[in-house]
This record gives C-alpha cells, structure tokens and sequence, in this order.
C-alpha cells in the first residue's frame, strides 16, 4: 500500500518542498530509503522503526521502500523522520491518509517516541503556507515561531502518537508542556546604547543622523579614541524598526541558523566582523547554508571596524552585496543565493598610526600612507555615500554635551523615512540611498545655485558622475531630515562637504 | 671633440655614466653622508676606481678601459650631453659635478628652459599638509611667472612642487636620482611621464643603473647647481635631508627656508636655517624677490578675483587659515552646520580650500591664503537666532 506525507528539507538558506512516499508491499522485511538523503536522513530508518514501537504501533515486518520526492534534490537534517513515521503508519492502515495531504509535518523523533525541535521551523512554516497547506504538525518548542505565520494552522505535538492523534482528526494540544529553554526576553530587555552618551563630535553624529535617515553607507574617519566605534555602536538605537516583511525575513534567518525566536524580530541587526576575517567568513560558503556576517547583517547594520586592515580581496568581495542586496556564491558542487541588504557603517584612522597630517605626531612612512590609500580608494569608496569627520576634540567642543538623545533622533530618521516612503512609492524601493540614476532626475529637483555647485565640483575634477549621484542622494535625505521638499543649497552644500573621497587627501593626490 | 647633435657625448663622459652605475653598491655603503659623497664624486675616473673598488679594482679597471660607448648609450627618448659639448650648462663645469647628463626629453628644450631664471625647491618626502600645500603652491606660482623649476623627483615636498608647477602649465626640471627605467617605476610613473611632456628628466646615470640611498643626494647637488636659489619647504633636522642645504652652502649659493611651526619636526631643519640667517619664504612673490634678475612674468599668475568674498565665506576662510580644520573646530558657538558646510564646499569649489588626510580642511597655499590678505575687513555683525540654532542641526 502506498501512502505520502508532505515535510520540507532546508537546503543552504531556501526551503525545498519533499513528498515522502512509503510503501509496503510482501517481501523479504527490508527498510530502504531513496532520493538523495544525507547521513542524517539515512539513519533516520532506525529512529523511525524504534520510535514507532516504542509509542505502541506495530511496523511493519515487510518490505517498505521510501522514496523522497524530488529525488534530484539534497535532502539533509533530521526534520524528516517525523514525515516518514506517519508515511509508514499510514502505508500499514494504522493511520487514515486524509489529513496527510493538508497537514505538513516537520520534527526530530527520538527513540521513546518524542517529538525533537528542529532549526528551521520558521522557514517550514512559511514555506508550507506558501505551498497552501493547512496546517504544520511541529514540537511544542518552536510551536511559537511558527506561529509567526499567519493564516497557518500550527499543531504541536510532545510525541508521535500525538501527532497521529492530530492526523486523526483529534484536537491539536494547546503549548502546554516544555517551556522553551532560550527566553528571547533578554535580548529584548537588554537596552541599546544611546546617542546621548556622546560627548561633542556634533557634525559626525548630525552624518550619522543622516546616514539612518537615508539608509546611506557611511565612513567614519578620525584619530584614534575619538569615538568611532562608539558612534557605530549607537546606530541602531536611531534606525527605525524592522516592518513585518524585513522582519520575518530576519527571523526566518534566526530560525534557519539554530536560533529559537519566539516572536518577530524587532531591532535590526547589527554585525561587527573582526579584521582578520575572511571572504568566506563575510560573505558565506555555498556548501550547507555556511552564510556570512554579511548575509547575518541582512536589513541591518554593517559595520567594518579598521577598515584599512581588511584584506583587499574581501572588501572587494562586498561590491555585489553592496550593488544588488544578494549574495550568489558558486562553488564546483554547490551554488547558493543569499540575501544581503544592509547598511555598510565603516571606521578607519586616516593613516595606520592615526595620525596623518600632523607631522609632529604622524610617525608613519610614505609608503605605509600609500599603502592605507589605496586600501581605502577603489571600488569600496565607490559605494560609500557618507564621510563621518571626527576630530580631537578641542576643549571647548568637548565641553559641549551631547547633540541629541537615540529617542529623539530616532523620531526624525522615522519621519525622514516615511517622508521617502511616500515619495518612492511604486518605485521598488524604500530609502533615498537606493534610488538610481532615473530616480535622482525625478525626486531630487534643483535650483539654479545648485546646479552651478554641481558644474563648479565637476569642473574642478572634484565630482565624478558617480559622486554626484551620491551626492544628490545625500542632499535629498538632507532635506528630507528637514522636512523640506526642495533640495536647497545647504543641502546639497553639507552633502558635498561630507564626500567620502574627501578623505583620501587632495593635498597628496601627486 | 664638439658636436651640438644630442647623442654627442663623448666616450670618456659615457664612460664616467656607466662607471658609476657600476660602483652603486659601493657609493652606498662607503658614503652615507653628503660630503663624503661629494668629495668622492669630485674625483676622476681612474681615482674613483681606486678609491672605491677594492678587490675588483683590476677586473673594473680592464673593463674600464675595454668600454665603448654603443656599450651604453641613452635609451630610447633620451638624448645626452656632457661638458665637452659648448652649450653644456656652465654652472655644471666645476669639478664636483657631473660630466655628463642624460636627458629624458631633447637637450635643446633643456638648455632653453635653463635661460630662463631657475630656482629649486627640496623639502623632506614625509611631510605635513601644510608643507604639501605650500610647495605645491609656490611650484605653481613660480611656473606662472616663468620660472623654471628644479627639483628632485621623490614624494613629499618635491612631488608637490612639480604637481604645482604642471597645473600652472609651467615647465620643469626634475633630477632624479636613478636611471631612466629605474625613476619611472610604480607609483611615481605618472608623474613621471607627465613632468616629461613638457620638462626635462634629468639624471647622470645611464637608464637602468639604480641610485639605491647615494643617488638622491647626488642628484641633490646637481639641482643646487642648475639652480640660481635654492627654497627649502620643510625639513627636518636631521643630515640625509639637510643634504641640498648643505650643498648650496658649500657652492656659496642663496638657501631660503620656508618657516614651519615650532613645535613641528618637520620644520626643525628649515626653522633652524632661519635662525642662521637665511631668507624667509612665504610664497612665489617672495621667491622672486630674492633672484638677481626679476623675470618679465609670462602670464600673471591664474588667480579668481575673490577680494569681494562675500562676508560669511570670508570668516570662515579666515578660522580655516588659522589652523582650525575640522567642521567641528571651525563652528562658532551656536552656528548653523549646514551653513558652516555649505560656507566650506563653496569655498572648496572656489578652490580656495583643499582637503587633507581623513577630510580635514586646508586654505590653498597660492589662493587661499593670498585671498584673504587682500580682504578688506567689513565683517557685519550678524546676529544669530540662538533658539533656533537648536532647529538647524537636526
């Protein structure tokens, strides 16, 4: 007799769609599975037949063959056993088939018969709702994260036996029983650094106001211990919170890495990688879902500490990321596809020692200066909107105080991004720092003054086409901050003092 | 033996190119110092062997003699000429300097740039922003006055002066210490291959001997000489870059300096040149004074006619000329950011301002600075709203 269960197998960051077929047939007793599994599926035969003894059915003592559907298709993980169980109960007559083809099934068994969580619940949910199932049997651990998903039946089941009670037609338990281990309450609780700690530097927190409101990549420039990476830190506290799409999207990744969240992600992520990592650790491996900070900084933050000290191949690597949101890596057995939008916040001294330009304390080479320019120039400047200018500060600015408080500036980034949302509607996309070349013409009108600042910066070889772009981006959030719908002189004035290539010194250009 | 072709130096001046070349290790250890270095170079050939060779001296001595010109002649673009040639510059017959020039370019276009008045300017290869900006504006202002300018080709200062100098379309002199094929490697190619569209190259070695540490100080006392006053820009105190200051002393030539900051290493050795009584140098107008013979300036010096800078713009200048460089340092109490840069992009696309390392502001050396000298003081007292100066940074 032939029967068929439906579950999902992950496979690097996607959810692919498995039919289980079992039949049993008279024979020699025999228990083959085919169609591509891993080790993991494989040695599922052994929990599958112990568990089912052990929650009182009978297996089968004949010859049962398995086949997972798409047989071209990798499976891996042990989220299959609880699909194939009910395929051969149901293949045995000791399940009805009915409630099989609705319900998706999705769970670890263990040899008593227990129901095990497994990574991923998430992106199962989701597909299986895509896919128009009605409902998903799954542990009671992750039952809260698949329920995320609206308009999906969510079962949880403490066993097998349950579960087949459920595919009876029985009542699905309410989450009663084990409390899931990890309380996501922490992360929540835990408040972020706020912008009020800092101390002076007035022009580069106002940049990185703009930055947030804008979305744009920035750069932070400065001596050593003048706040850089306290600044970055303090990001996103002002970023406004993720919508429900970007959410999902970030805790369906979660869910896919191992995490066990219990609810929507609400703060966006913010990944600091260290220098020393490498192309494969930024960007991800296509073998096994192995993603990158890059892809874990999916609608977040980005933020490159000492960006002189990466390895100039792996900045390099970020340009897809940075041009298309995604990541494609192709590899001689594997390809994969990842998402990777993010906000790229940058940090580096403007020579090694930190020092530059102050010749009484700069004890770097020529050399070592050239070798910091160049790491700094090319193809990654390209893409940075934004230049954050932190300074010593002098004892009169550092008395100052700070500019502004996370809540408050937080309020303008929100107001700043819906001003943009509104205007960018239809258009694919949602801050000023995605608007192409066709957009900028539409959305960023200009007055006499400031096209004559445009051709002055062009005439003086001071703005290539692809800086002016950014410019103008720049000049729009600016003005977009103030509420302004004209992109006025002083806008554009600001986003032109704030260029990024500004840093990599005019003076020494010989 | 004279012969006004280029290629025409004669076989004991090639000679002396090639032997050198040969000897280049040697010079680098034996003479670390300038006047060791110089006191060698002085000596003829058969003394410079003898001196310097060593053990080798037998085997360098049969090649010596064994050596023909076609061994060695100028590559392909250079063209020569050595002091048997009666257009050879006269300041280059003494003793303690080069027999023989190679030239990367026409030798003609070299004797003619030497008519004209030539003043060279040296300075340290790590040096301040400050120090960058002067050079590169005294080298275009002397250009635009028709000055030629010499100069060695290293970073720092000398780069900065031939940068200068090619923006103001002036034509240069750069001597550089390594052959040709050496000189022009890695980073300073393009610079190289644009001082010589219009200037000349100029290097005593054949194209593919290397200087090593030796040949920038040698090339050192061949700019010294071709030069009627030598500028100092910035140096520190220390004797490898003293090196030309020295020389010009030793020829009894003017040195002028360029003053630096106290506090500033990098203005140690020029700051002390100073004290000892040689002429200060602020910028191109200064430098014209100090030559025996005032040239006729070609063109007047390109200059934006800014005395009618707009007030806001005018103050701004002025803190961003006395040494305040970040927007930070530059706001006045209660002042508008925007405004603030807004004042300096302007200001930057006047080409008033330049930026340095990690984005910090500079007045231009030529133009800034000047432009605010000539500014007539009518700042007007505009008082700010400071209620709503809260209202502008965000």
């Amino acid at each position: 007799v032939l029967a068929r269960a439906h579950t999902f197998t992950i496979e690097g960051l996607q959810t692919r769609h498995v039919t289980v077929e079992v039949d049993v047939r008279a024979g020699l007793p025999a228990f083959t599975i085919v169609g591509l599994a891993d080790a993991a599926v494989r040695e599922a035969r052994d929990r599958v037949r112990t568990a089912i003894l052990n929650s009182g059915f009978e297996f089968p003592g004949r010859r049962i063959t398995a086949n997972l559907a798409p047989a071209d298709v990798p499976k891996a993980g042990p989220g299959l056993d609880l699909a194939l169980a009910c395929a051969v109960l149901a293949a045995s007559d000791q399940l009805p088939g009915e409630r099989l083809r609705t319900h998706a099934l999705f769970g670890e068994l263990a040899l008593g018969g227990e129901l095990r969580p497994c990574d991923g619940t998430l992106a199962v949910a989701l597909a299986a709702y895509e896919r128009g199932m009605k409902a998903l049997v799954v542990a009671p651990e992750r039952a809260a994260e698949a329920r995320l998903v609206e308009g999906l039946e969510v079962a949880c089941a403490v066993r097998l036996s349950e579960a087949v009670r459920v595919l009876r037609g029985g009542r699905a338990d309410g989450p009663r029983g084990r409390p899931s281990l990890e309380s996501p309450e922490h992360e929540r609780a835990r408040p972020l650094p706020d912008l009020a700690e800092v101390q002076g530097q007035h022009h580069a927190v106002r940049a990185l106001v703009i930055a947030a409101a804008g979305g744009h990549n920035c750069l932070l420039s400065g001596p050593p211990g003048t706040g850089k990476t306290m600044l970055a830190h303090r990001l996103p506290s002002i970023l406004p919170q993720l919508n429900r799409d970007e959410a999902l999207e970030v805790t369906r990744l979660r869910s896919v890495l191992g995490g066990s969240p219990c609810e929507l992600a609400a703060a966006r992520p913010f990944r600091a990688p260290h220098h020393s990592t490498t192309t494969a650790g930024l960007l991800g491996g296509a073998q096994g879902g192995c993603v990158g900070e890059a892809v874990l900084a999916h609608n977040g933050v980005l933020f490159l500490d000492e960006l002189s000290e990466f390895a100039r191949s792996t900045l390099d690597a970020l340009r897809q990321p940075l041009e298309e949101g995604r990541i494609a890596i192709a590899r001689a057995r594997h390809s994969a596809v990842y998402p990777a939008r993010f906000m790229l916040v940058a940090a580096t001294n403007p020579c090694p020692c930190g020092y530059a330009g102050y010749a009484e304390r700069c004890g770097c080479t020529e050399a070592e200066l050239a070798r910091h320019r160049r790491r700094l120039s090319g193809p990654l400047i390209d893409r940075i909107d934004l230049l954050l200018p932190l300074t010593r500060a002098a004892p009169r600015v550092a008395s100052e105080g700070s500019l502004t408080s996370s809540a408050h500036a937080g309020e303008l980034v929100l107001l700043a991004r819906e001003r943009q949302a509104q205007r960018l509607d239809g258009e694919g996309v949602l801050v000023n720092a995605h608007m192409d070349a066709s957009m900028l013409a539409r959305y960023v009108p200009l007055d006499a003054r400031c096209e004559a600042m445009l051709r002055q910066a062009r005439d003086r070889g001071l703005l290539s086409t692809r800086g002016q772009h950014r410019a103008l981006r720049v000049a729009r959030t600016i003005a977009d901050l103030s509420g302004s719908d004209r992109v006025r002189a002083r806008d554009l004035g600001t986003a032109l003092a704030l260029r990024p290539e500004a840093t990599l010194a005019a003076s020494r250009a010989a | 033996v004279s012969s006004p072709k280029p290629n025409a130096a004669c076989r004991d001046c090639a000679r002396r190119s090639w032997l050198l070349a040969r000897l280049s290790p040697t010079l680098d250890y034996r003479c670390s110092d300038a006047p060791r270095l110089t006191q060698v170079l002085s000596l003829d050939n058969e003394r410079l062997i003898e001196a310097l060779a060593g053990g080798r001296r037998n085997t360098l001595k049969s090649e010596y003699r064994a050596f023909a010109a076609a061994d060695s002649g100028p590559g392909a673009g250079t063209s020569d000429i050595c002091r048997h040639d009666p257009g050879y510059p006269d300041a280059l017959r003494d003793a303690g300097a080069p027999p023989l020039l190679n030239v990367r370019g026409d030798t003609a276009r070299l004797l003619e740039l030497l008519e004209r008045p030539a003043v060279a300017v040296v300075g340290a290869r790590r040096a301040s922003d400050y120090g960058l900006e002067v050079a590169r504006g005294l080298g275009q202002g002397l250009a635009a006055s028709g000055v030629t300018v010499i100069g060695t080709l290293r970073e720092g200062i000398s780069n900065a002066v031939h940068v200068g100098a090619l923006e103001a379309g002036g034509a240069v002199i750069p001597v550089v210490g390594d052959g040709f094929d050496v000189a022009c490697r890695g980073r300073h190619r393009s610079l190289f291959e644009r001082v010589s569209v219009n200037g000349c190259v100029v290097s005593e070695l054949p194209c593919d001997g290397a200087g090593r540490r030796w040949g920038p100080t040698a090339a050192a006392r061949i700019v010294v000489r071709l030069a009627s006053l030598t500028v100092v820009v910035e140096a520190d105190d220390s004797a490898r870059e003293l090196a030309s200051s020295h020389i010009a002393r030793t020829l009894g030539r003017t040195v002028a300096a360029v003053p630096g900051r106290v506090s500033s290493r990098a203005s140690r050795g020029t700051n002390a040149m100073l004290m000892d009584g040689s002429p200060l140098v602020r910028d191109a107008e200064d430098v014209l004074e100090l030559l025996p013979a005032r040239p006729a300036a070609t063109r007047p010096p390109a200059r934006v006619g800014h005395t009618q800078l707009e007030p806001r713009l005018a103050e701004v200048l002025e803190r961003v000329g006395e040494g305040r460089d970040s927007p930070d340092g530059l706001a006045a109490v209660d002042e508008d950011p925007g405004g603030l840069l807004l004042a300096l992009s302007e200001l930057e696309l006047m080409g008033l301002l330049t930026r340095g390392d990690g984005g910090r502001y500079l007045a231009k050396a030529d133009e800034g600075i000047r432009t605010l000298d000539l500014r007539h003081g009518n700042k007007d007292g505009t008082g700010r709203d400071n209620e709503l100066a809260l209202v502008y940074w965000l």
